[in-house]
């Protein structure tokens, strides 16, 4: 069984958009959504509504940087402060490369930083590229044929 | 007899030694008694007054002054007659002496305090010779005053008042005139009898009246010496008992004079002589002399009236001086206001004052001017050539001292550059930073002229060393050459306060300066907060109307109409396209903010690798690249990279059409940069409208020509501005377009 992905994400455009970009990157993980950073708190610690869910930390978690109640940057912090989290791979994904927001990110130990391409098929892309590398590359499984999707597109 | 001009002058200081004021003796015409004014008894007489009391002066020591007089005079009345503070002889009263006495006649007792006793002057009453009768002179002065009214100059008031003096007096010569600042005196006016030569328009030099003569003509304004060949009467004893010293007699009507000055009278020809002094703002500023070939008596009324005249005259003199000087410093300020307006509105002082060319010379009356800066030698009308200038503000950096400096004769006053004194006589200086050597100049030229002297102004010294006065008084000419006008003080005053004034202005700009910095700190973080919010909330819309035009297109595509697709492309193509143009935004607003990271380099590198990238956008069109072999330079590669990239794409982009494309990139090294150049032969562009190429948001085509966000040139330019190079473009519509920049070759900054 994969590990899920776990999509952090506010915006329901922005949203639709994401679920759409990992399902054409045709990626076989699941894909849990939240919607703030309280809830991927939650998630992630298994607290109130996510008491009862299976334990095991997501392949990766894509965190939109601005998110309503605890920001994006006030997640990663708790991740990478949580031994039991730690190790989770961080994907901020934010719509600038503009501000503070990149260095903070950085020195609180984000994996990787993507700012999302106006474009929809670069869009397509990078979430693309994303996924595979930290729910597949990272963690390979067995008999996956997709690594070389990137050079067919 | 010498003269070595050594001795000369040791013998002109010794004449300025001699203490005329206490000469220790009298003129004869009439005698002197020194009193104790407690008790009123006699300290000293004079030798001659034996003559008139028949009693020796050394007997009339101690003596009781009651016992001098007749009955008729009480002194201790008529002393109440005089106040308290004069300082001249005052007219007491007129006294009879004792009755015994050899001279019987009335005498006029002329009164002064002085050097702690009472001086009192006893003098006949004399009618001038061919003046007999003229007692009252109230009616002449006064028509006189009324007169010097109408006279506007100074040299008709002079002249007016030369007659009028020579009527009253009755002296054969009259002459007035005027010490120049070294103390030179020119004759402005004179009224002569047929037979007396003619001194009017000549100069006496300075040392004809020496320091101390100079001194006692401005405290006692008049000078009377009756007979040349005078036989002075000694005071018994001869000193003052009260200080123990000989008396000064610096007031007294009858004072002797130096044997040296009636020497040079008899040299002149002139046996009697009266000076009033012209006194100006309690300055010697000339004098009216009056000669006569033969002794002649000067009564006390018309010296009186001649003091009177002369005091007129000053205070006449002193009005139109100070009315000229007045309006002198109105036309001086009016400038200085003119030129302080025009420096407020330029960017600097330099270009301020230069817009004013002619009022920069009025203001000091000056041919030539120039104004150096740090970078700039600016020069107006007549100057030195800018080598000469420079060196002359060379020259006032290493000699410090006074802001102002001010020379009436380079080739004296600046030996160091002889070359100089080739342009200019005349030197005016004002440092006009507290920090770097920045001058305003002016210059005038050599004003060479010719003084009339009476007589050659050497005079001779006699074997013991004493002064020999001259015996010619014959027109010598000399020729005076390497002056320029002199610096007028009200000139240097009006440098003093420009400098004041543009010291200021300068300061003020720096504050100006220091506020619009602060206002543009302010207006960047500004900016940085809008260009963040920008790419935040503006970016997010734009994707997603992208991101849903796309998957329509994609997902009802087929049931669309022709027109609905190429409506949905419209939609794709615009997000796009304001995605970019924000992006770009974004991107230009970064640089402004982000630190250079100089380093070494290699632009044929950088433009191989710009042309593989950019090759899609010329596939399938010929294109011509001339790339020279071009220099290293130290700049920030990425953003370098950037300038390239956007000179490179454009001149691709604006070639487009032409078979083939010439492309060349080219480098100039000059002194102090290196001068890069992209040129096309693409559609150039009019240069009308150049200086809109650079700004943001300019394009010069229509977008179906040539697509583009207005970004590009923009941030050519501000990235070369921040290596501290220049940006600049030249093009012909249809003719191709070159785009040069600049990088220093020593960048001072990073």
């Amino acid at each position: 069984m994969l590990k899920p992905i776990l999509l952090v994400e506010d915006n329901p455009r922005d949203l639709e958009l994401t679920l759409l970009a990992l399902e054409r990157s045709q990626l076989a993980n699941e894909v849990i959504v939240v919607r703030d950073g309280a809830d991927a708190l939650d998630y992630l610690l298994r607290r109130n509504a996510y008491a009862e869910r299976d334990d095991g930390n997501p392949a990766v978690m894509l965190l939109d940087l601005k998110l309503p109640k605890v920001d994006g940057l006030e997640v990663l912090k708790v991740v990478r402060d949580t031994a039991e989290l730690r190790s989770i791979p961080i994907v901020m994904l934010t719509s600038s490369r503009e501000g503070p927001d990149l260095r903070r990110a950085y020195e609180l130990g984000v994996n990787a930083y993507v700012v999302k391409p106006v474009e929809f098929k670069e869009f397509v892309t990078a979430i693309s590229d994303l996924g595979m590398f930290w729910a597949v590359l990272n963690e390979p499984p067995p008999g996956s044929l997709r690594l070389n999707r990137r050079g067919s597109n | 007899m010498t003269t070595d001009p050594t001795s000369l002058d040791q013998a002109i200081e010794r004449c300025a030694q001699e203490p005329i004021q206490v000469p220790g003796s009298i003129q004869p015409q009439g005698f002197l008694l020194v009193l104790d004014e407690t008790d009123l008894r006699v300290l000293q007489a004079s030798e001659n007054a034996e003559r008139w009391l028949g009693v020796p002066a050394r007997a009339l020591a101690g003596q009781a002054f009651a016992e001098l007089v007749g009955e008729g005079f009480d002194l201790r009345q008529q002393l109440a007659n005089l106040p308290d503070d004069e300082i001249f002889p005052f007219h007491i009263g007129d006294a009879r002496l004792h009755q015994g006495a050899p001279w019987p006649a009335a005498l006029r007792v002329l009164a002064h305090r002085h050097d702690q006793v009472l001086i009192l002057e006893f003098e006949p009453h004399r009618d001038s010779p061919g003046n007999a009768g003229k007692d009252d002179y109230y009616p002449l002065v006064r028509a006189f005053v009324s007169t010097l009214h109408q006279a506007t100059r100074i040299d008709e008031l002079l002249q007016q008042s030369v007659r009028q003096i020579k009527r009253i007096t009755g002296f054969g010569r009259v002459k007035a005139y005027r010490f120049d600042s070294e103390g030179t005196g020119t004759v402005l006016a004179e009224d002569a009898d047929p037979g007396y030569p003619s001194y009017l328009g000549l100069c006496f030099p300075a040392s004809d009246i020496p320091r101390q003569a100079r001194e006692l003509y401005r405290i006692n304004r008049i000078r009377v010496i009756e007979d040349a060949n005078y036989r002075p009467s000694p005071l018994v004893p001869a000193a003052n008992p009260r200080t123990g010293k000989a008396l000064d007699m610096s007031f007294a009507a009858l004072r002797s004079v130096s044997p040296v000055h009636l020497q040079y009278m008899r040299n002149m020809g002139t046996l009697a002589s009266m000076s009033l002094s012209i006194v100006v703002n309690d300055r010697l500023w000339g004098l009216v002399s009056c000669h006569h070939e033969q002794p002649r008596p000067v009564d006390f009324k018309t010296r009186t009236a001649c003091e009177l005249l002369a005091n007129v005259l000053s205070l006449q003199i002193e009005a139109i001086e100070s009315h000229d000087s007045t309006r002198q410093l109105l036309d001086l300020r009016q400038r200085i206001v003119r030129m302080l307006a025009a420096m407020a509105d330029h960017d600097s002082v330099s270009d301020g004052l230069l817009a004013l060319p002619e009022v920069m010379l009025q203001f000091a009356g000056a041919t030539g001017a120039a104004i150096i800066s740090a970078e700039r030698c600016d020069l107006i009308g007549a100057t030195p050539p800018v080598a000469q200038v420079n060196a002359l503000a060379h020259w006032l950096a290493q000699r410090g001292g006074d802001a102002v400096f001010h020379t009436d004769n380079v080739r004296r006053d600046v030996d160091e550059l002889p070359e100089l004194a080739r342009h200019a006589a005349g030197v005016l200086a004002v440092a006009i930073s507290q920090i770097h050597s920045h001058y305003l100049l002016w210059f005038r030229p050599e004003q060479a002229h010719t003084v009339n002297w009476a007589g050659r102004p050497e005079k001779t010294v006699a074997p013991q060393g004493n002064l020999n006065p001259r015996h010619s008084f014959e027109r010598w000419q000399e020729e005076v050459r390497g002056f320029s006008a002199p610096w007028d003080p009200l000139i240097i005053e009006g440098v003093q306060e420009l400098r004041g004034a543009v010291l200021g202005i300068v300061l003020r700009k720096a504050e100006e300066m220091a506020q619009l910095a602060g206002e543009l700190r302010r207006s960047n973080k500004e900016l940085e907060a809008f260009s963040y919010s920008v790419s935040h909330d503006l970016r997010a819309p734009l994707r997603h109307i992208a991101g849903y035009s796309e998957l329509l297109g994609e997902i009802e595509g087929a049931k669309l109409s022709e027109r609905g697709k190429r409506f949905l492309g419209h939609i794709e193509d615009a997000a796009q396209f304001a995605g970019t143009l924000v992006d770009n935004l974004l991107n230009f607003s970064q640089m402004g903010r982000s630190a250079l990271r100089l380093t070494d380099v290699d632009l044929n590198t950088l433009i191989d690798a710009i042309r593989t990238e950019l090759a899609p956008d010329y596939a399938g069109r010929a294109v011509t690249w001339e790339i020279a072999e071009l220099p290293k330079v130290i700049a920030d590669p990425a953003f370098i990279n950037m300038v390239l990239h956007n000179l490179i794409a454009n001149a691709i982009k604006y070639t487009r059409g032409r078979d083939p494309a010439r492309i060349e990139i080219a480098a100039v090294r000059h002194r102090h940069e290196i001068e890069f150049l992209v040129r096309d032969n693409g559609v150039g562009f009019d240069m009308a409208y150049v200086d809109k190429l650079f700004g943001v948001f300019q394009r010069l085509h229509r977008m179906e020509e040539f697509e583009g966000t207005g970004i590009g040139l923009a941030s050519v330019r501000r990235i070369i501005e921040r290596h501290d190079g220049r940006v600049w473009a030249e093009g012909r519509i249809d003719q191709g377009a070159s785009f040069h920049f600049t990088l220093p070759l020593h960048p001072t900054s990073a």
